[in-house]
């Protein structure tokens, strides 16, 4: 399974329930200009259940995007990653709330979950909550999150070689946003890309 | 000792019953306390005893009808107990003498002695010890014993006594800054404690002086069916330096007993405040019988521009721990960091983390969390990291690993971003993981028991930590690690 849900525009599960040997790869897009509030839990509930989660959101208005992910480890033996990306401006507010639950005796999981964030504007909010619950120890967990700018050396670097300023600055962005980018049907990506000016 | 199949349930079953918290005797003191229970009257009796100005009083009895209006936060990754506050006795002291008011009972001494705080300060001076350079301020139950050191500190313009005394002696000071960092509303447990504080340390070094020892807080909880309450504050005023530490121990008991204390820090322009905590309340024991509740509110300010607070603990004690050491980052240039050693076992719960609050422009702030649970435990890191619309070029980073031995515990993280400023940067990460077996067996081939490479292991997993505390501190934080871990690990 690989799958592309934008949302706002296709239906989201509130539940994913993955069984033994099932892969699910799963890629969220959040356009500009959507609104949303998601919520979204994945069950991984026998060994060898993998999921591959990735999220793209880039709200440069005054868009109110939340999205909560819930990835619960109720078996041993899967694993799971998950990578958000988002450029939030304007006077936007962006929220992500993300779980990764391990229950008792999930031994040998291994889930790895990221969000990165850029802020644009100096209205604009961005809040990450990447959290861990883990009950079992022969487990391999982490996260990571952060929040920060485009970067003004390389900025320099692309304008000292006649790149101009506004130019420079979207390519930034793209750089930043293309690991999940690179995940969604051309159509989509160039809709996100264009948007980004 | 097997060195290569260890029986995890074996080792289990064989270390718990070695388990010692050396700290869990009680002194026979003779004590006055004033009756259980939790009413505008016995804050004016606590008020009273203490012979405090009106103004505090009325602070207390703000704060009290505030507390009564706030429910008790849910929000903590915690099994708590249902804490009935009005079987507590707020105020217990050590009687003193008639006859000789000012001398220190024999008894208390004593007790003071076999936990290894130094409350002579004429063997110290004379020579008869080595290290000289820690001035104490012991409080057992709900008043401060003794403070060393007073007159070699008064020299250089330090005041380093007991909360009471400095609201004697120094009320406009007091009055100044209590409760400037942490309100009374602040939250139920700092409210309570506005409301019922008993002896805590003041603390107050003027500008430009660079504090010539270590100051230290030792607490003591002796009686049995109280509560401890205590409220230290503590200045820096401009370009000072200080380090500070705090440790305390408790009973071994069946019962929970409440600890709720308030810290506040008050850190001005260029000044450089260092505050340690070894933690060391009595854990329950190995089934989860009694311990401390310790319900902790610490709070600094870096109120001016280039000002720095360090905050670095080790906790290894308490039943229930809920605390979040935190800097406000007011002024322009402002550092702050979080160092933690927070260790569980048996059926300790520990939700324990920071806050760093970025106000200021260049503000900094770093946070190193390390989580140990093993046993039954949980243990939970919670934080957060604001930038505000005004915190420009301000950056923080923070670690949070998590380290769990055995399979029955649990390792939490609850960090929160918030970033409203475009030129800030926010980066958290955090791992949870086992020792591994390969690290194991490493230390085995070379002759090193289980047990020792446990310790060993984690003793090197929490040094970043560690090497930050005071030599005094540094060796008793390394021997509560492993005095902690025992009965833990295979």
């Amino acid at each position: 399974m690989d799958k592309v849900l934008v949302i706002g525009r296709d239906s989201v599960p509130d539940r994913i329930v993955l069984g033994g040997g099932e892969n699910l790869s799963l890629t969220l897009a959040v356009l500009p200009g959507t609104d949303c509030d998601l919520s979204l839990e994945i069950d991984l509930d026998a060994p060898g259940a993998s999921l591959d989660l990735a999220g793209i959101f880039v709200c440069r208005g005054s868009e109110n995007v939340s999205i909560n992910v819930n990835v619960r480890h109720n078996s041993g033996s899967c694993i799971s990653t998950q990578l958000f990306k988002g450029i939030a401006g304007g006077k936007a507010r962006a929220r992500f709330n993300g779980l990764i639950y391990v229950a008792p005796d999930s031994q040998k999981t291994k889930a790895y979950q990221q969000c990165h964030t850029i802020l644009l504007d100096g209205d604009a909010v961005v809040e990450a909550r990447p959290q861990l619950e883990i009950y079992a120890d022969d487990v391999e967990c982490s996260h990571g999150a952060t929040s920060g700018y485009l970067n003004e050396d390389e900025r320099f670097y692309m304008q000292s070689r006649g790149i101009p300023v506004q130019d420079a600055r979207r390519l930034q962005m793209i750089s930043f946003l293309s690991a999940v980018a690179s995940r969604l049907p051309e159509e989509l990506r160039q809709q996100i890309y264009d948007s980004l000016s | 000792m097997a060195i290569f199949a260890i029986d995890m349930d074996e080792l289990l079953k064989d270390l718990a019953a070695q388990q010692e918290y050396k700290q869990g005797f009680v002194t026979e003191v003779e004590q006055e306390f004033v009756p259980k229970g939790l009413n505008p009257d016995i804050i004016r009796t606590i008020s009273r005893i203490k012979e405090e100005p009106s103004w505090l009083l009325q602070f207390r009895l703000d704060a009290f009808e505030k507390w009564q209006r706030m429910t008790p936060p849910a929000w903590g990754h915690l099994e708590m107990p249902e804490i009935d506050y009005q079987d507590i006795i707020y105020y217990a002291a050590p009687k003193r003498n008639q006859d000789r008011p000012k001398e220190i009972d024999p008894a208390l001494m004593e007790t003071f002695d076999k936990l290894g705080i130094p409350l002579r300060e004429r063997e110290v001076l004379a020579g008869v010890k080595d290290r000289s350079d820690v001035a104490v301020d012991a409080v057992f139950d709900s008043v401060s014993v003794t403070t060393t050191f007073r007159k070699t500190l008064s020299e250089k313009g330090i005041i380093f006594c007991s909360f009471s005394e400095a609201v004697r002696e120094h009320p406009d000071l007091v009055r100044k800054y209590l409760s400037s960092v942490v309100p009374a509303g602040d939250n139920y447990f700092a409210a309570l404690n506005s409301a019922v504080f008993s002896d805590g340390s003041f603390c107050y070094i003027p500008k430009g002086v660079v504090c010539p020892m270590e100051l230290s807080s030792y607490f003591r909880i002796n009686a049995s069916g109280t509560g401890q309450f205590e409220r230290t504050l503590i200045i820096a005023d401009e370009g000072s330096r200080l380090s500070y530490m705090e440790g305390c121990t408790a009973p071994m008991r069946d019962e929970n007993q409440l600890h709720a204390a308030v810290v506040e820090i008050v850190v001005e322009k260029d000044a450089d405040v260092k505050y340690s905590t070894v933690q060391n309340w009595y854990p329950g024991d190995a089934q989860g019988r009694g311990g401390i509740l310790n319900l902790v509110t610490k709070r600094g300010i870096c109120k001016g521009s280039g000002s720095h607070l360090s905050w670095t603990q080790v906790e290894t004690g308490s039943a229930i721990t809920w605390k979040y050491p935190s800097t406000i980052l007011l002024g322009d240039n402002s550092s702050s960091e979080f160092y933690s050693v927070a260790m569980t076992n048996n059926y300790q719960q520990a939700d324990t983390g920071t806050k760093m609050i970025h106000i200021g422009r260049n503000t900094r702030s770093r946070i190193i969390s390390k989580g140990i649970s093993a046993g039954h435990s949980q243990n939970s890191y919670r934080g957060l990291v604001r930038m505000n619309p005004g915190a420009a070029n301000s950056r923080n980073y923070s670690q949070c690993d998590s380290l769990l031995i055995g399979s029955q515990c649990g390792a939490h993280t609850f960090p929160v971003i918030h970033n409203s400023c475009p030129s800030a940067m926010v980066e958290h990460e955090a791992t949870t993981s086992k020792i591994s077996e390969d690290q194991l067996f490493y230390c085995n081939q070379r002759g090193i028991p289980g047990e020792d490479a446990v310790g060993l292991i984690v003793n090197g997993y929490a040094k970043e930590v560690l090497q930050r505390l005071p030599m005094e501190f540094a060796v008793e934080a390394q021997k509560l690690l492993s005095v902690s871990l025992e009965g833990a690990v295979g």
